[in-house]
């Protein structure tokens, strides 16, 4: 059995664990890249909207592992790790595209470019909520995505983005009344 | 709508040729080759297997020695490792060269001055030359090719009939006549001699065929009488084309008969002497003679030119008319009906100025949490934070810390 199947059989613990003790590989990394990549860029992909944007995201973002491997500590999971590593790549690009862009407030102008991208669904609810998501401040945005989209546990997010489960949630609710208010308006 | 019960999925859908695609590319940055990882792999592992599979040693004795001798370095190791030599020897196949190249290409002229020095040694043979060596005995002893040609002519002749061994000597003599003609040229008088010799021979050997001019009105029971008949004049009508052929040179000057080219050309004379009177000639003297109208010629182009431009009217796009097009479109954009009617329910519309009256007017019917807003949680004790956990686990109030949620990241937190 070569280096790379027994990675891949490998649980996410042992992952872990495997970074931890020997630190980052080239078959390591490829596994990370086959394992995680998807959900990396369809959560750069909601931050972002665009493709572009997102397929640069998440070439930074596994540059950026690959580089900083031995910075991990191992008091997250390592999945919350690579997506905060795309959360943090997500935002330095948004700073880059737009230097003044506040992010307590929403970006209604990227809600124009959703329709006319590449690899949409093709679900029209699926494709009001992306929508009605570009209404939300960016704090809130976030958290929804990562809570609704991927699932993400308040203890991740929390970890993720260095805040207490309060503060999300409390973010969360606001983020879903004020997207049922939308939806509901909008049908 | 409610989100927490009815789950939307994601709007983007991404196909999986792009995630290889992704996958690749960021390799290749990184410099990352996921097929040499996977084979580096395989290799590590088979090494062990190859040596173990190994049970006698061989003596090597003789190898450590000849490896001393030939590389000062391997003189001072230790010799081969015992391991490598366990698998045994290695025979190397001697090297082949292979081209696609078609030999009828070689470019001799690229051969080194030094290599062709030796080009008086070699003989460059050609089919005439060989027929020539077969007759002359002129070189003192016979070349090896000549050797050759005579044991394979022999052994040709061994297996064949007594008949086509008789055809085999007949090229040999034949051949001799071109010799003789180019002896010859110099006294046309002898000249003639061959020249009248050549069908003599030939007649011989190559078997003749008459082809006899029969008209279509002969039937076929008619055509062995016709043909017994019709051969008795012309082997006479031959003969005097023959004798007018051999006549001919005797009459010509002979200093010009010196002059020309090549012999073959005066041999191919008398083959295009009289040309046959074909079926064709009177139907040229008709067209000559035939009187076509001029008038006819200038109406068949006139008429030509006629149906052209028909057809390119025919071809040529409707003329559009541009204020009965415009006229067109302004009636077009005039709206059917009232305008509450045409604007669509179920899009969303740009902007956010047009959607948030609408979202402050709904946000009063829904009931806001119980949140709280603390801005000193670091400097809280921890009696008190864990007051408000359980508050907060018992789901009676939420919290805001006020944490800086965006403060830059580092990967040192994690």
């Amino acid at each position: 059995m070569s280096n790379a199947q027994r990675l891949s059989n490998c649980t996410e613990d042992e992952l872990t664990a495997e970074l931890l003790r020997d630190g980052m590989s080239s078959a390591l990394l490829v596994e990370l890249v086959s394992r995680y990549q998807k959900l990396v860029y369809y959560h750069c992909r909601n931050l972002l909207v665009s493709h572009d944007d997102a397929d640069d995201a998440v070439q930074n973002a596994f540059i950026k592992i690959w580089q900083n491997a031995q910075q991990f500590k191992g008091e997250s999971q390592l999945k919350t790790w690579v997506y905060r590593i795309a959360t943090n790549e997500s935002i330095n690009l948004i700073r880059k595209r737009k230097p003044s862009i506040d992010f307590d407030e929403a970006q209604p102008e990227m809600a124009e470019m959703i329709s006319e991208d590449l690899y949409l669904s093709g679900d029209d609810i699926a494709l009001k909520l992306q929508k009605a998501l570009c209404f939300l401040p960016f704090k809130q945005k976030l958290v929804f995505t990562l809570r609704y989209f991927e699932g993400l546990s308040y203890a991740d997010i929390a970890l993720l983005t260095s805040t207490s489960e309060g503060a999300l949630k409390a973010s969360y609710h606001h983020a879903v009344k004020k997207l049922e208010i939308y939806l509901n308006v909008l049908r | 709508m409610d989100l927490e019960n009815e789950k939307i999925g994601p709007a983007f859908s991404a196909p999986d040729s792009y995630f290889k695609d992704t996958e690749s590319r960021l390799l290749q940055r990184l410099g990352i080759q996921k097929e040499l990882l996977e084979n580096q792999a395989a290799e590590t592992v088979e090494t062990p297997v190859t040596i173990a599979a190994a049970v006698t040693p061989l003596d090597t004795l003789g190898v450590q020695k000849r490896a001393r001798k030939q590389d000062p370095i391997t003189a001072k190791s230790q010799g081969i490792n015992k391991e490598v030599e366990a698998v045994g020897s290695v025979v190397i196949p001697p090297l082949t060269f292979t081209t696609n190249e078609n030999p009828e290409w070689v470019n001799f002229g690229a051969i080194s001055e030094e290599v062709s020095g030796n080009g008086d040694q070699i003989k460059v043979v050609s089919y005439g030359d060989l027929l020539s060596n077969t007759e002359s005995n002129d070189a003192g002893a016979p070349s090896l090719n000549q050797e050759n040609i005579a044991e394979n002519i022999t052994s040709e002749i061994a297996e064949e009939t007594v008949l086509e061994a008789v055809n085999l000597d007949q090229p040999v003599t034949t051949v001799e006549t071109p010799a003789t003609e180019l002896t010859q040229i110099e006294t046309p008088a002898s000249e003639l001699e061959i020249l009248a010799e050549i069908p003599a021979e030939l007649s011989t050997v190559e078997p003749s065929v008459i082809v006899h001019e029969v008209p279509e009105s002969v039937g076929l029971d008619e055509l062995e009488s016709y043909i017994s008949a019709s051969v008795q004049p012309t082997s006479t009508s031959l003969e005097p084309l023959v004798s007018s052929e051999v006549e001919e040179p005797v009459v010509v000057d002979p200093a010009k008969q010196v002059e020309s080219p090549s012999p073959r050309i005066a041999e191919e004379k008398p083959i295009s002497l009289e040309a046959p009177a074909t079926a064709f000639a009177p139907i040229a003297g008709r067209q000559h003679e035939s009187a076509t109208p001029g008038w006819l010629g200038v109406a068949a182009a006139l008429a030509a030119i006629v149906a052209a431009y028909f057809i390119w009217t025919a071809i040529q796009p409707p003329k559009v008319d541009t204020e009965q097009v415009a006229l067109q479109q302004e009636e077009a954009t005039v709206p059917e009906a009232p305008l509450d009617e045409q604007t669509p329910i179920d899009t969303i519309p740009d902007g956010l100025q047009l959607v948030e009256p609408l979202i402050m007017e709904e946000m009063p019917k829904y009931k806001e949490p119980n949140v709280y807003t603390i801005t000193d949680a670091e400097e809280m004790p921890a009696i008190t934070k864990r007051a408000l956990q359980d508050l907060e686990d018992n789901g009676l109030a939420t919290f805001d810390m006020e944490d800086e949620l965006f403060e830059e990241l580092d990967f040192e937190s994690l």
